[in-house]
């Protein structure tokens, strides 16, 4: 396999692909050729992405030692695939055995990079410390800031505030991470309860041109939180600045009229603060802020002195919460029941087994608008790729189960196929004498030997030279050959010459004759050591296939237990995850219809007030 | 008069119930945030274990079907790989042993592409007499400048006592600015 197949380059793109797809298709090292075809296999299913299938072969080449050309490079490679599977436990350990001084320290610090970045996605923020702290100064850039980002978000999320303040205010650079860093700092100090110079933060963030919708979507956010912490603040006037600079259209629009609205209305300018709210009017009424702006806008006609129309708006916020109470309750109900997931599973390829595989789209249905904010979390992704990865390899266990019988079958036939055969080919090993057939040829050679060394030119032969050679001798001993006349004489002549022919003729060719016969017995000499070594094969397999039997029957009826054991595992490992995924989803719903039940009363309320206030004013008029 | 105070201090309750409600996404994690991340955690560890026992099962599961479908002694393994590729996009492979046909395979698209990235196949196994053999493999595609393309190639192989494996590979042969087919033999 004479072509560049680079592991090291697949490694790398393993670890890189989630984030600089291109930086990571420019990523090249010393090509790394394929010695075993076993390893090649492997990288067949590793390119399309196919973890699963790639890991088993590559377990089992290595079980069979198939893999010694490429034994670090595999064991290098199994750590990238067990990370791309989601396998991230077994992958830090091949990680933390070879990565100590085996691998070039870029590889070395992008590994422990994209560790540390899996880790904190999936809570585990001690591990994910450690692996920054295995760092070397090799990373790019761009992978280098956003590891020293992820070292401040480990710091807020484990409320170590004053060390994310003092890495995030030494931030350096003007890249985009800047005003990321910038927007951390910012949290973590309205955490520390560092509000002014919080907002001091925001309002410079908020401040900045952007240049893609990352940026925008900051600065928008930077803007309310600090909009609203002005409102908090008792700076209505100032508050507005900030919250008008927020996009009209985007994910912080709603909740940024509402504030603008509220502004107004804290200077009492009621008129004013009823045009971004009707504004809301029209948009989603899952938002909380379209809910809360179904409130505003009848009390800000009541200040207006508007009260009839305040309580149309009061009545129709209290129908519209209560049917969007009810279609809550159906969901939690819908999900509460598990078709969700099912659901879910159903439409979910299964080959997608990919680390880097997020949900995008719930499935199609009433429920799908209250979710898709969790789509966003990592706790809610992470434990769907769990589900999705446990439905995996319940379908597998499943498949293999229904093969077990089948192995079962076949190996009984074998079985019996064996010892159906077994008595004919002991009878025919009877027959034929090997041993015999090797004494046979060791005579021969001995003869040939004794021919050799006397020049018996005779012994070699042919059937008809030799009958002539006596019919020679014969005539030669004729008695009337001794007779003294000429034409006796003329004879003996005749035959000496005959002889002498047939001596001459069978001297010359001695040395001829005697390299073909020995050449034929070397062969057949050659023949009877493969039938002996053959003979030794079946007779050793004759003594091992017995035990090969009864370690195969082991194996087959010793995987039934094994593998229903572990689907009952997985099966309860499933239903758990599922019941974790099912209070994030339905603890979420509870919250939004307990606000719903709050503004509900709330508007309740504002109403009986208009009530009393008309019936008072019924009652005094004259 | 006492219904607008009313309004009005309830108007102030919004704001600053809101206020806090838009802040409160900055603000600190909660103990149920704590709780729940830890519950995450000890499930993603189960799902951890399971994943890797279920990753052995499959490793003992594989080699036992083979050993069972394929013993050492009989099998033979036919391998397709792809060197550079680029006078040459893979269709399908014909593969005949003794002049039994034996695989037919049609490549999907992200399977060529795992070929020219250096990924090998193992289009098929099968369970052969120590002996003479022969294989001819038929490789159709598209060829130089997307013509259809159908070449074939021959080998004649001994099987021998062991596993053997034969590698069917496509490669470039630039002089020519023409595919190449080539099978070799690994012991």
């Amino acid at each position: 396999m004479a072509n560049c197949r680079s592991t090291v380059v697949a490694l790398c793109l393993i670890l890189v692909a989630s984030v600089q797809p291109a930086k990571a298709a420019a990523d090249n090292t010393d090509p790394i050729v394929v010695r075993d075809p076993h390893y090649g296999e492997v990288l067949f299913y590793f390119y399309q992405n196919d973890y699963f299938p790639a890991i088993v072969r590559l377990l089992a080449a290595q079980e069979r030692s198939q893999l010694d050309e490429h034994a670090e490079q595999a064991e290098l490679l199994l750590g990238g695939m067990y990370l791309s599977y989601g396998h991230h436990l077994e992958a830090a350990d091949i990680f933390e055995r070879l990565l100590a001084d085996n691998v070039a320290p870029e590889v070395r610090d992008r590994t422990w990079f994209f560790l540390a970045k899996i880790w904190r996605q999936r809570g585990y923020l001690d591990k994910s410390q450690q692996a920054l702290a295995n760092l070397g100064d090799t990373l790019p850039v761009n992978l280098w800031r956003e590891a020293q980002m992820l070292q401040a978000q480990i710091y807020i999320d484990s409320a170590q505030y004053d060390n994310a303040i003092a890495m995030l205010q030494a931030w350096e650079g003007r890249t985009e991470w800047a005003s990321y860093a910038k927007f951390n700092l910012g949290v973590a100090l309205v955490r520390n309860g560092q509000v002014d110079a919080a907002s001091r933060i925001l309002d410079e963030l908020g401040g900045i041109d952007p240049f893609n919708e990352e940026l925008t979507s900051l600065r928008d956010r930077a803007n309310l939180a600090l909009g609203y912490s002005l409102l908090q603040d008792g700076q209505p006037m100032a508050a507005k600045r900030p919250l008008q600079r927020v996009r009209l259209e985007g994910p912080f629009s709603n909740k940024a009229l509402l504030g603008v609205g509220w502004a107004d209305a804290e200077v009492e300018n009621f008129s004013r603060a009823l045009v971004p709210w009707m504004e809301l009017r029209g948009r989603d009424l899952l938002d909380a802020a379209v809910q809360e702006s179904m409130l505003a806008i009848p009390y800000a006609l009541a200040k207006l002195d508007a009260i009839s129309q305040a309580a149309d708006h009061y009545l129709n916020a209290i129908e519209a919460f209560y049917e969007e109470a009810n279609r809550i309750d159906r969901t939690i109900g819908f999900i509460e029941s598990g078709d969700v997931f099912e659901q879910f599973l159903a439409d979910d390829p299964l080959d997608s087994t990919g680390w880097y595989w997020r949900l995008e789209e719930l499935p199609q249905g009433p429920e799908a608008r209250y979710l898709y904010h969790l789509l966003a979390t990592d706790e809610f992704q992470e434990g769907l790729k769990n589900y999705r990865d446990l439905n995996y390899l319940n379908k597998n266990l499943e498949d293999w189960r229904q093969n077990v019988d089948v192995f079962a079958n076949m190996l009984e036939t074998r079985i019996e196929a064996y010892a159906e055969r077994l008595p004919r080919v002991e009878d025919a090993l009877g027959r034929a004498d090997v041993d015999a057939m090797i004494d046979r040829k060791l005579e021969l050679d001995s003869v040939l030997n004794e021919i050799e060394r006397s020049n018996d030119w005779l012994a070699l032969a042919s059937e008809s030279e030799f009958g002539m050679w006596g019919e020679i001798s014969g005539l030669e001993n004729t008695p009337a050959l001794t007779a003294d006349i000429p034409e006796a004489a003329e004879v003996s002549d005749k035959i000496s010459l005959l002889k002498g022919v047939l001596q001459w003729q069978l001297e010359d060719d001695f040395n001829d004759r005697l390299w073909r016969i020995r050449r034929n017995v070397r062969q057949t000499g050659g023949g009877l050591v493969d039938t002996q070594r053959l003979r030794r094969q079946i007779d050793d397999t004759m003594r091992k296939e017995p035990l090969r039997f009864a370690d195969l029957r082991n194996r087959v009826y010793g995987l039934e237990p094994r593998i229903d054991g572990m689907k009952l595992r997985v099966a309860g490992a499933m239903a758990d995850q599922r019941e974790f995924l099912q209070s994030i989803a339905v603890g979420e719903l509870r919250s939004q219809k307990q606000r719903l039940d709050v503004y509900t009363v709330q508007a309740r309320f504002a109403l009986a007030a208009i009530y009393d206030l008309a019936a008072t004013e019924v009652e005094s008029a004259p | 008069m006492v219904t607008k105070r009313f309004l009005i201090s309830f108007a102030a309750s919004l704001v600053l119930a809101f206020g806090a409600t838009t802040i409160a996404q900055e603000q600190a994690p909660t103990d149920a945030d704590a709780e729940s991340r830890e519950q995450f955690r000890s499930l993603d560890e189960d799902v951890q274990d399971l994943k890797k026992e279920v990753l052995d099962l499959n490793r003992d599961l594989f080699l036992l079907e083979e050993e069972l479908l394929f013993p050492a002694n009989s099998q033979v393994a036919f391998f397709i790989s792809m060197d550079v590729g680029e006078y040459f996009e893979l269709d399908s492979v014909n593969l005949k042993i003794d002049g039994k046909e034996v695989s037919n395979y049609l490549y999907t698209e992200r399977e060529v592409g795992a070929l020219v990235r250096g990924g090998v196949h193992r289009l098929h196994m099968a369970n052969l007499k120590t002996g003479d053999h022969e294989l001819i493999a038929v490789f159709t595609g598209a060829g130089p400048h997307t013509r259809d393309y159908r070449r074939g190639a021959t080998l004649m192989f001994k099987k021998g006592i062991g596993a053997k494996y034969l590698e069917l590979e496509i490669t470039d042969r630039v002089k020519k600015q023409q595919p190449e087919f080539v099978i070799k033999e690994w012991e």
